[in-house]
């Protein structure tokens, strides 16, 4: 499904990213860990068009999506979070959500022209979603005004909207306590489940070994390591690059 | 008519075009974020296009080229579609920009178009401007019914306005523009792309400004340079501002209540002496309203409020 190949990325004289291939297959859950400042989320940033790679290939389903702005990168299926989770402070619950369906055309002249009739069921569908993730009841609350946990999880309820066909996550479980994570870590599964593949970028190894089928490791922006996260975690390598000799 | 009501018939005419011009960078600024100091720029393109097209033919002391008399009609819809031109062109380098950039960059255009009004005396008639617009219809009805008839007829392009600002607003359209204004890249992982959102809601407020524009030059018959500083794109964020940001019927009351507060203050039945300390005092005035609206209303008279509740 999502196909990585060579991707170099320099800022400056930097090395963020240098000669990283990797694929995703669909209906997999793939990790990438590596320490702070690895190469993780310049990589993110390159598969989801918001940095250019120096050189490389980004393919989604067979598409090269290298040279593609973010937006069209999205209309393909590919949504991603960010470190920070985070939402339009001042748009309800529900319009966050509404923003991100994939019903939704943008465009003015359709919008100047045309009375869109559409907007009932995106409203039914986007409070159906909103229930099942139990935020219905704060559908008209400013996102401003929710909690970091609430946030989290509207993240994945915004994406659902958007029928992805693939996640990239980028630390889901940075800053979440053990209660949110079982939560976080059970809708994983579950979206998963419904056919969403997901490329999880985090820290946290017992996360990513518990929920993923494949194992990337990034080092000083080089893949060092990839495999299943049993053979990931008695990697010499990769204890060395953690837990250090 | 009496006086008063003949002066309160005039001020409310004069903020129907303001209004516009409030909606106009409402739904910019408002809905989209986009911090124009510029909307003057606009204002005076589509006043001066109006201008161009309605104008008598140049007499012997003045110096433009043009003034073809033609049908008002023609001069607003030239003064639209002007307005909405010379946006999408400003719009090219300037939208590059964000925030405090793209504000410096709108200002900047504004000074340069004012500036070009006041030293183009072949197209402008420079300084001295143009004189003597005639006002459609007219001749047709007698002062007082020609002023009341312009206040229905500015109302109407007032309300019409509002309408469409509002449904776009409440569109998806405008969802996409609420969602850049509050998180830029969130809102790119959502299909919408900025460049597509941003020009297109730049050019329209182009349009309206330049509608208004021409509705300004309709009501006053003359244009000259001095109209088209940026103290124009000052009154129209404080009025704005007192309606309450990203809110239409804001704009609306804000814009009316603005100008109320403007004109009102000359219309004071004073010694000529009070009345220049008074006229001076008008702008100090304007922005002592502006700064207790802040302090006891920050969002203005009527803040921005959820799509559906």
């Amino acid at each position: 499904m999502l196909e990585v190949t060579n991707i170099n990325k320099f800022y400056g004289g930097v090395r963020a990213v240098e000669n990283v291939s990797l694929e995703v297959k669909k209906g997999k859950i793939i990790g990438l860990i590596g320490t702070n400042g690895a190469g993780k989320t310049t990589l993110f940033n390159v598969i989801s068009g918001f940095d250019k790679s120096d050189n490389g290939i980004v393919n989604l389903s067979g598409k090269d999506i290298t040279k593609l702005t973010p937006s069209n990168i999205a209309e393909l299926g590919l949504i991603r979070t960010f470190q920070t989770a985070t939402g339009f402070p001042r748009l309800t619950v529900l319009e966050n959500l509404l923003v991100f369906s994939s019903k939704n055309n943008f465009n003015f002249f359709n919008n100047f022209l045309i009375k869109q009739d559409n907007s009932h069921d995106l409203i039914e569908t986007a409070e159906n979603v909103l229930k099942n993730f139990g935020l219905l009841e704060k559908k008209n609350q400013w996102v401003g005004d929710l909690s970091a946990p609430e946030l989290k999880i509207l993240e994945f309820a915004r994406a659902i909207m958007g029928d992805p066909l693939i996640m990239l996550l980028d630390e889901p479980a940075a800053g979440v306590n053990p209660a949110l994570l079982e939560n976080l870590m059970s809708i994983i599964t579950e979206l998963n489940k419904n056919g969403v593949t997901f490329l999880i970028v985090d820290h946290n190894l017992r996360f990513i070994c518990e929920i993923t089928d494949y194992i990337y490791v990034m080092n000083d922006g080089k893949l060092i390591a990839e495999g299943t996260p049993d053979t990931i975690i008695n990697n010499e390598l990769v204890i060395q690059t953690y837990i250090g000799k | 008519m009496e006086g008063f009501l003949i002066f309160s018939i005039s001020v409310l005419t004069l903020a129907f075009v303001y209004v516009i011009l409030c909606l106009a960078l409402n739904i910019e600024c408002g809905v989209a974020g986009m911090w124009d100091l510029g909307i003057v720029s606009y204002f005076g393109v589509g006043a001066y296009s109006y201008a161009i097209l309605v104008a008598p033919a140049a007499a012997s002391y003045q110096h433009y080229l043009f003034g073809f008399e033609l049908n008002p009609v023609f001069g607003i819809l030239l003064a639209v579609t002007m307005g909405g031109i010379s946006a999408y062109l400003i719009g090219l380098p300037s939208l590059r920009l964000r925030r405090e950039y793209f504000l410096i960059t709108t200002i900047a255009f504004s000074e340069v178009l004012r500036i070009t009004f006041s030293n183009e005396n072949w197209l402008t008639n420079g300084v001295a401007g143009i004189y003597n617009i005639e006002q459609p219809l007219k001749t047709f009805f007698s002062p007082d019914i020609y002023l009341i008839l312009l206040f229905i007829v500015f109302f109407v392009f007032a309300i019409i306005t509002y309408f469409i600002v509002s449904r776009l607003s409440n569109s998806t359209y405008g969802l996409s523009l609420k969602a850049l204004r509050e998180n830029e890249s969130l809102a790119k992982t959502a299909r919408i792309e900025p460049s597509k959102q941003y020009h297109s809601v730049y050019v329209f407020t182009g349009c309206l400004a330049g509608l208004s524009g021409a509705l300004y030059v309709w009501l006053n018959t003359l244009i000259v340079p001095t109209q088209f500083t940026p103290n124009v794109t000052f009154f129209v964020w404080t009025a704005l501002i007192i309606g309450g940001i990203g809110n239409n019927k804001g704009a609306f009351l804000g814009a009316i209540f603005f100008v109320i507060l403007l004109e009102t203050l000359s219309f004071l039945n004073l010694s000529a002496e009070l009345a220049l300390v008074i006229s001076s005092l008008r702008i100090a005035l304007v922005g002592l309203a502006l700064i207790l609206i802040l302090r006891f209303l920050p969002n203005g008279l009527i803040s921005e409020k959820p799509r559906f509740l």
